[in-house]
């Protein structure tokens, strides 16, 4: 705090215009700073989207003329087998990745933020998942889990920790979601880790030399200073991972098309069959659209709770 | 502590060092069931490299991406900055709703949001051309953007803005000088996602582009190299490979300086 | 409708803008006429570059221009329905599966072109005809196919004194030898399109199908489908590995490339990459005819087409690219020679084709008289039909079945869904 009052002191005295004036007022330098932002959206997302939401509520079928229909395909949807099964699945594989990548998340910005050798290789290592092209390092990946070269299988057998021929990996239930989760967590790892990493920089020291004066240990300076310090920082990392999670679609496509008997199907991969291989555009937005009103509270509150800890 | 990293490096390395073997592996070799996936046996061989390279138009493709990467991060971000700093620090009418308006176009799911704006980026006249891209990827890096740094802002301490002004900056003068430095390590961070996200953004780069000049590294990649039940696995991989590097390499000195920019200012 | 012809104003100034913004020319009077031609990457990159090469031919001999774009085939619909949407993009787009029906109203009728080009190569085939005819009207011209054939090595079933299998049983005969050598059988059963394909032919094969001809009336739930579902459990337990629960559609080839699976159903195209990459077990590879059973013989089939969308200005000189590609026999035959068996010709007169004299290996390939079926038959490729397809009820029936749920249950579960999609 105090390099911005030393710094404060080299700025000119403004000789101000009238227009900068009028741009030290807040009610209008803050509608005038907003206003891109709004445009872009307003333009961009508002009108397709209340499309989507009319294609949702239509029967509209790829090429047809359509016809609103009210909430008939959400209602239909909820009596697909193969949509209940996706509701299921959504929430096994955003809530299990989600959970693995903030514990780990957590753990690597902790490691990360001590004095390291090769900092730098280090950290662009653990960055790299984040950067190979999603489209690319998804196939990367099926070819890791395929079920001829399998590189884990190998390694795992080689070592004798697997029992030849080792896991069928997309092929049944329980390792198929365990497959696309552990894809999902290594891309987004990078994204937890450095963020927190983040916010566990902007933590002043002094608070935790106080701590240790205070005679508080490693793990009780975690829980007092650290974790309620990043409150704010994981709250918004979690919101976004969540929906980003939510919305997943490459991993499943590539890698098990949302088999085996549509065990790994996520919202955004059985809307795609739905809505474009099959063209029910109507019913593709219906599932895609199914859960954003829960999202809009669950965002609601948690942005709630984020504005509470800022101020 | 070294140790204690080495699970983490494993589990973010091993998937990358496994394409870039399969790049460099010939096809013999790659597709020989009994041959050790772990190393290379026969010889390295830059062949997918090149066919990469010269058979196709890998060049034009990954230009494309980073001038669209380029420009929808710098405009996002732009525009984000602003939005965020209205929105952390100054009141005005509507301040509130504002932020959760940005905040849930976040929510609109793209799946098949692509259908609707096609039809608007036809209106504009930018069909089959880049340039769609780089009006469409601010729809969804704006928002994130905007946030990540909302959060950054309110970490500047007000009283420090307030001192500036006091001394006769203006606001913006204030936010140019004082705040903007404070929250580098923000800008930084919402550089490198939205960076990110439009280097892998495909959907709309699929929809919105078809010509070889037009589409991005991504697009033209599994366009070029998944021909019905057959894929080219060294030529992805060494797609994956050229595609990813270059980004690293840039990562790794913004992260460098973001931390240092970070630590200098505690030091002062 | 009044916003429909606002709409379309907006594109075209639109189209033309991006135009003259692409291109940095303004458009002149009397010039060039250009067509834009949207296709799936072949699977023979030769062949993407033979058409290439004949548009470049077309534009010298007609004055139209034609632009052509690739696409990978699992992107098509995502493509398609953002063409249609927008109303705006290419002229003319490759169709598959049942592509034709899928996008019908925003098809041009192309009738009097494929009277033209069957007057000139002879009938067009069973597949070709249930995948472009719809309702009375052709609304793209079949270009060409590519068969499901049976792929197997040769030469482990000399070795082994196995029989060259004719039917469906002869393959569980065969096939319980080949898994003690440590070469089973390759059939996906997955959540792909292969296992559409391949399962869809045997429950042909057996005179079981999903829905009657009318195109109403589910018909899973049939003894003959049971008989299906007990050839499918014993295949999988005692000629198969469990890996072909994860397959993709490349899995297939894959696994007879690498000399592990000593039979595998699928278009030639495994065969032709080991050739290509000069893999080992290219020489021991070859071909014979899909397989029979009580039912007859029913082989299924993928036919391409080539559609022109309502949208597009450009009807006429698109209709000149269809003429000149596929109804020029020179052209036709060079561009099927470059697609190297892979890609076969469509019209009855040209089943004789050279490409299959190319290598001794194609010679099985010869379909004569052969019953070539589209997915969903014997009912007409409607859009409830596709949806059934591609919801990959047939896979999922059968992969239940061979992971333990009952054959009865398993056959109930699939007909209570294609109900569910038949009256929706």
């Amino acid at each position: 705090m105090a390099i911005g009052s030393a710094r404060v002191g080299s700025i000119p005295v403004a000789v101000g215009g009238r227009i900068r004036e009028l741009f030290d007022r807040e009610w209008i330098l803050g509608p005038a700073f907003v206003t891109p932002a709004l445009l872009f959206l307003g333009l961009l997302v508002a009108y397709p989207f209340a499309m989507a939401i009319y294609m949702a509520l239509s029967n509209s079928f790829i090429g047809r003329p359509s016809e609103f229909i009210g909430l008939q395909n959400f209602v239909k949807l909820w009596s697909s087998d193969a949509f209940r099964q996706t509701f299921q699945n959504a929430f096994v594989f955003t809530g299990i990745s989600v959970a693995f990548k903030l514990v780990l998340g957590i753990t690597l910005a902790l490691l990360l933020n001590q004095q390291l050798w090769f900092k730098r290789m280090i950290r662009g290592a653990v960055l790299l998942p984040w950067v190979i092209p999603t489209a690319l390092s998804t196939l990367g990946w099926s070819w890791m889990f395929d079920s001829l070269y399998s590189v884990i299988n190998w390694t795992g057998i080689n070592m004798g920790l697997l029992d030849p021929p080792g896991p069928n990996w997309l092929g049944q239930k329980y390792y198929a979601m365990a497959a696309v989760i552990t894809v999902n967590v290594w891309r987004g790892l990078p994204f937890f880790a450095i963020t927190i990493l983040a916010g566990l920089v902007s933590i002043p020291k002094e608070l935790y030399e106080a701590g240790e004066a205070d005679g508080a240990g490693p793990a009780a300076r975690f829980w007092y200073i650290t974790l309620p310090l990043l409150k704010p920082v994981l709250a918004i990392v979690i919101l976004f991972s969540t929906i980003f999670t939510f919305s997943d679609f490459n991993i499943v496509y590539v890698l098990t098309r949302g088999g085996p008997i549509n065990s790994t199907h996520l919202f955004a991969t059985l809307a795609r069959q739905v809505g474009l291989e099959s063209g029910q555009i109507g019913m593709g937005a219906a599932i895609s659209l199914y859960l954003f009103p829960v999202l809009v509270f669950v965002v609601w509150a948690q942005l709630r709770f984020v504005r509470r800890q800022a101020y | 502590m070294h140790l204690l990293l080495v699970p983490f490096l494993v589990f973010a390395l091993f998937p990358f060092y496994h394409m870039t073997l399969t790049s460099l592996k010939s096809d013999q070799e790659l597709y020989d069931r009994y041959s050790v996936p772990l190393l290379i046996r026969q010889g390295p061989t830059l062949e997918h490299y090149a066919k990469l390279l010269w058979d196709t138009a890998f060049v034009t493709w990954t230009m494309n991406s980073l001038t669209v990467t380029l420009l929808a991060t710098t405009v996002s971000v732009a525009v984000g900055t602003i939005a965020a700093y209205a929105l952390a620090r100054l009141k005005f009418f509507g301040v509130a709703s504002f932020g959760t308006l940005i905040f849930v176009t976040y929510l609109v799911p793209t799946s098949l949001l692509f259908l609707p704006l096609a039809q608007v980026v036809n209106w504009v006249g930018l069909a089959d051309s880049k340039w769609a891209l780089v009006l469409t990827y601010p729809t969804f890096l704006i928002p994130f953007s905007t946030w990540l740094l909302m959060g950054y802002f309110r970490t500047v301490p007000k009283e420090v803005e307030e001192c500036a002004m006091v001394d006769g900056a203006t606001r913006v003068q204030a936010l140019v000088r004082i705040v903007l430095p404070m929250a580098i390590p923000g800008l930084v961070c919402a550089v490198l996602f939205a960076f990110t996200l439009s280097w892998n953004e495909f959907i709309y780069a699929l929809t919105f582009t078809s010509s070889s000049e037009q589409i991005t590294a991504s697009v033209g990649i599994t366009s070029e190299l998944i021909r019905g039940d057959i894929f080219y696995w060294g030529q992805l991989m060494a797609g994956a490979v050229l595609g990813s590097v270059p980004i690293v390499i840039l990562y790794v000195f913004f992260l460098d300086y973001y931390v240092s920019g970070l630590t200098a200012g505690a030091v002062k | 409708m009044g916003s429909e012809t606002r709409r379309q104003f907006l594109t075209t100034t639109g189209v033309g803008l991006a135009g003259i913004l692409a291109t940095r020319v303004p458009p002149a009077r009397g010039q060039q006429r250009e067509i834009s031609y949207l296709c799936w990457n072949n699977f023979a990159p030769a062949s993407d570059k033979k058409l290439a090469e004949i548009g470049q031919r077309f534009t010298k001999d007609t004055g139209i221009k034609i632009k052509i774009d690739h696409i990978a085939h699992a992107q098509q619909a995502a493509k398609y329905a953002s063409e249609v949407q927008t109303q705006a993009g290419h002229d003319l787009v490759e169709m598959r599966m049942h592509f034709p029906w899928l996008y019908e109203p925003q098809l041009v009728d192309v009738s009097d072109l494929v009277a033209e080009l069957e007057k000139k190569h002879g009938k067009i085939l069973s597949s070709g005809y249930e995948a472009a005819h719809v309702k009375g009207v052709w609304r793209a011209a079949p270009q060409y196919h590519a068969l499901f054939t049976a792929t197997y090595r040769e030469d482990l079933f000399k070795k082994a004194g196995l029989k060259v299998p004719d039917t469906w049983e002869d393959l569980y005969t065969v096939g319980k030898e080949l898994k003690k050598m440590g070469n089973p059988v390759g059939i996906p059963i997955s959540q792909n399109y292969d296992t559409i394909s391949t399962g869809s032919a045997v429950l042909w094969c057996y005179g079981a199908r999903e829905v009657e001809k009318d195109g109403k009336t589910v018909a899973i739930n049939s003894p003959q489908t049971a008989e299906v579902l007990e050839w499918f459990k014993k295949m999988f337990r005692d000629c198969m590995d469990p890996e072909v629960l994860s397959w993709n559609d490349a899995s297939n080839n894959q696994n007879i490339q690498a000399g592990k699976a000593g039979w595998v159903h699928n278009p030639v195209s495994a065969y032709l990459v080991a050739k290509n990459k000069k893999l080992v077990t290219a020489d021991g590879i070859n071909h014979h005819r899909s397989l029979a059973g009580p039912g007859g013989r029913h082989e299924i089939d993928v036919p391409r087409s080539i559609a022109i969308w309502k949208f597009s200005k450009n009807v006429e000189p698109a209709k000149e690219w269809i003429r000149y590609l596929l109804g020029k026999r020179e052209v036709y035959d060079e561009y099927i020679m470059s697609g190297d068996a892979f890609n076969l010709p469509v019209f009855a007169n040209l089943q004789d084709h050279p490409v299959l004299k190319t290598d001794p290996k194609y010679a099985g390939l010869k379909g004569e008289g052969v019953q070539y079926h589209i997915y969903g038959w014997p009912a007409p490729p409607s859009d409830k039909i596709q949806q059934i397809t591609n919801a990959f009820i047939l896979p999922n029936m059968i992969a239940k079945a061979v992971t333990g749920t009952p054959t009865k249950e398993a056959i109930a579960w699939a007909e209570k869904e294609m109900k569910t999609i038949l009256a929706g």
